[in-house]
Order: structure tokens, then sequence, then C-alpha cells
């Protein structure tokens, strides 16, 4: 990790405050070998770290046990780059979502077990989206279909516990709008997670979600930004922290760091693992 | 849970069979924080291991995770049958949900290792 983006003793910086990136767009392997590093950081710091980032080209992430050759038959995506996620989950078609990478020590309050972390934040978004006139929910347990169903390749198919659904885009039907995923390393977690405020009409009718904005009812979407400022804020009042905004990307306090580990996420290798 | 064993803090446990081999496999409390498990990759027999290294994966609930050699050794044996029946893991973690068997490089590390009563009160003070 680049010295540049380290916190000494007197920076301040504690466990209670949740410091936030606002990385510019960039491509697949770039993205993940950026979270790999906010993982690290996080440990180091021993606190919680937020960054939201953009796709600099329409990209179709995949899960850690997803198999390369499922993502090859779907036509909806064929000639879209593939990158393979360190989390697990499903494949998302990256572009149009708000994408996010969360890092917490193990040892705090948030990292311990899986379900704790994707609560906590998809909890606060549920506030912030009720602030614009949106009703999400939280998917139920009782409910949540089988996360292991295969043949369900996108995330935005599956239902998990805690997922973020809403009404619609059909009368008495539900959709996912947001999902997040895990990599539970030895002293930290990493989790990525995408809202679909937006659908993707970069790929094929098959690879494409009801999003946000094809359920809402005579109101605009809100601001991303503000959308995603306000939802940094309502995390860190649920841990009773504050928040530390960067003013420079994340990328480029430890751009030799990412270069590195991106050679890595380009590798057909890495990507065709499974 | 069997007093024999010995653990990591990364919640792998060890048990020390015959002729420097060890059996390693996951605590009952990952397996029941993991919850849902669906996919699980071992590594090759014949891999050669340092302790704290990764040695395979596991996913649970959209998390991946990452299982670590408790000890640096050589993998002699791997539970192929596992990851078709990952129930096991919660129904007899420390029996037939065994993950791997190491051969030891160097069976003194074990002694860096928690045993039951440090291991349980180090879980015991994990945040819920």
């Amino acid at each position: 990790m680049n010295r540049s983006l380290a916190a000494s003793p007197t920076d301040g910086l504690a466990v209670n405050t949740l410091t936030i990136w606002w990385d510019d767009a960039a491509d697949g392997p770039t993205n993940m070998a950026a979270d790999e590093c906010l993982a690290a950081e996080a440990e180091r710091r021993g606190s919680l770290l937020l960054r939201f980032y953009g796709w600099s080209e329409t990209t179709v992430s995949l899960g850690g046990f997803q198999k390369i050759d499922d993502a090859r038959q779907i036509a909806s995506i064929r000639g879209v780059p593939l990158v393979r996620r360190p989390s697990g989950g499903g494949a998302i078609v990256h572009g149009s979502d708000l994408t996010y990478a969360a890092a917490v020590p193990k040892s705090h309050p948030w990292g311990a077990s899986p379900q704790v972390f994707y609560d906590v934040l998809h909890g606060a978004m549920v506030e912030v989206l009720a602030d614009h006139g949106i009703r999400a929910w939280p998917h139920p347990a009782s409910d949540a279909r089988p996360v292991h169903d295969e043949s369900l390749f996108f995330c935005f198919d599956r239902r998990a516990t805690g997922d973020l659904v809403m009404a619609g885009p059909v009368a008495g039907t539900f959709s996912k709008i947001m999902g997040s995923a895990q990599r539970r390393l030895a002293g930290v977690v990493l989790q990525h997670g995408s809202l679909l405020l937006r659908g993707n009409t970069a790929v094929g009718v098959s690879a494409r979600h009801p999003a946000v904005a094809d359920m809402m009812v005579g109101l605009s979407l809100p601001d991303q930004s503000g959308l995603l400022r306000a939802w940094g804020a309502r995390v860190a009042h649920g841990l009773g922290a504050a928040v530390c905004e960067e003013n420079a990307p994340f990328v480029r306090g430890c751009a030799l760091e990412v270069e590195g580990l991106a050679a890595r996420f380009r590798e057909e290798r890495w990507t065709a693992r499974r | 849970m069997a007093a024999d064993l010995k653990f990591a803090k990364t919640h792998e446990w060890v048990r020390p069979e015959s002729g420097g081999v060890l059996t390693v496999g996951i605590s009952s409390y990952a397996v029941e924080a993991l919850t849902d498990l669906v996919f699980m990759q071992l590594p090759a027999v014949g891999r050669k291991v340092k302790a704290g290294e990764s040695f395979g994966e596991i996913e649970s609930v959209k998390a991946v995770s990452d299982l670590y050699a408790p000890i640096s050794g050589e993998i002699v044996e791997v539970n192929a049958a596992l990851p078709g029946k990952l129930e096991t893991l919660g129904k007899d973690p420390y029996g037939e949900g065994w993950v791997v068997r190491i051969k030891a490089d160097n069976p003194t590390e074990l002694d860096g290792l928690l045993d039951r009563a440090a291991y349980e009160s180090l879980v015991g003070s994990q945040p819920h």
C-alpha cells in the first residue's frame, strides 16, 4: 500500500470513522485490483472504508465460483468484457448501476458474520431511498430463493436474504434492485455491491433487469452522487461514526499496487479459472 | 469437540495423526457463522503450502472465504467427496467433515496454534 494513503496515528482516524473515496470510471481489472487494495487498507487502518466507482465500458463481473463457460453461452452478453470478482454471488452487468466496495476488519462489529454487513449497508439504503419516495425493502429470509441455483446466472435474477427489492415493474411482481457479495479474508471483509438505478441497454434483453427507473411512478430519479453521499452518511450514523470524504481518488493513492494487482485480473487463467 | 485438536485463529482445526500427518478441518463455529454453504474448492494433492497461506475456498451466502493452512507442509490427501456433500461440514465438522491432510514440514509449528480452551475464548469474544 502506498504510504500516501496511510493514516498515521496522528491523523485522527479511528475505528469510528467511515472514510469514503470517489473514483473515476475504470476497467474491470483496475476496479477489482483497487478493491483488493481497499481491503488491505481497511485491515491496516482498523476501520470501515467505502469506495464508489464507475466502469469505463460495459462489463460483466462474474462471482468467484461462477463458470466461465456459463458466461460464454449467454448470447446477450457476447462481446462484453468479463472480469472475475474475488467476491461470491452471481454475475452483474455493470455500466448503468451504482457500484460500491466496502471493507471492514473482521474484528469490527460489522465484520464478524456475513449477514450483518449486508444488512446494515442495505438497511441504510432503504432509508435513503425512502427519503426520495422510493419504497424498497430487504428480501425476507423465509422467502429467499436458494442462492446456489446455478441456472440463475445473474445476481439480479437471484434472491438472497437481505437483497433489496421493490414492487414492479408489473403489478403484483417484485424486482431485486440491490445486491451485495463478499470476500472474507483472514482479517478483513471486502463487500461488493450494486444498486440498479437505471437499466443497461448495452446488453441483450435477457441480460437486462428491471431497474429503479423502470418502477418509479411519477417520480424523478435522484441525483446519483447525492444519493450515494446520503447513503454514506446513513451508514456512518448507524455506526456512530464520522464521515471522512477523501478528495483524491483512491486509485491515485495506490497506483502502483493497483497496476500490479490488475495484471492478475487481466489474465485469462484468472477469469477462466472455473 | 475432541480435546486433542488445535486451532488456528482463522478457524481451521488440526488433529495430529501418525507419521507427522495432520488432519485439517473447519471449526463448527466457522461453519455456523458461514451458513448455507454452496461451493468449495480443494487443493491438489502434492501441493506445498506454508502456514497462513490460502489452500482452498468456500462460498456461502454470496461470501467467498479462504481456507488457510494452519501449518506448513504438503497436501497428502483431500476429502474429495466433501464439495459434493457440504452438509457434512455442519453435521460432523470434526469427523467426516475433515478437509485435507497435510504432511507437516515442521511439527513444532503446532505449538503456535491455540488449544481448545484458547480457541473457545477467542470465538467467545468475537462480535456477533
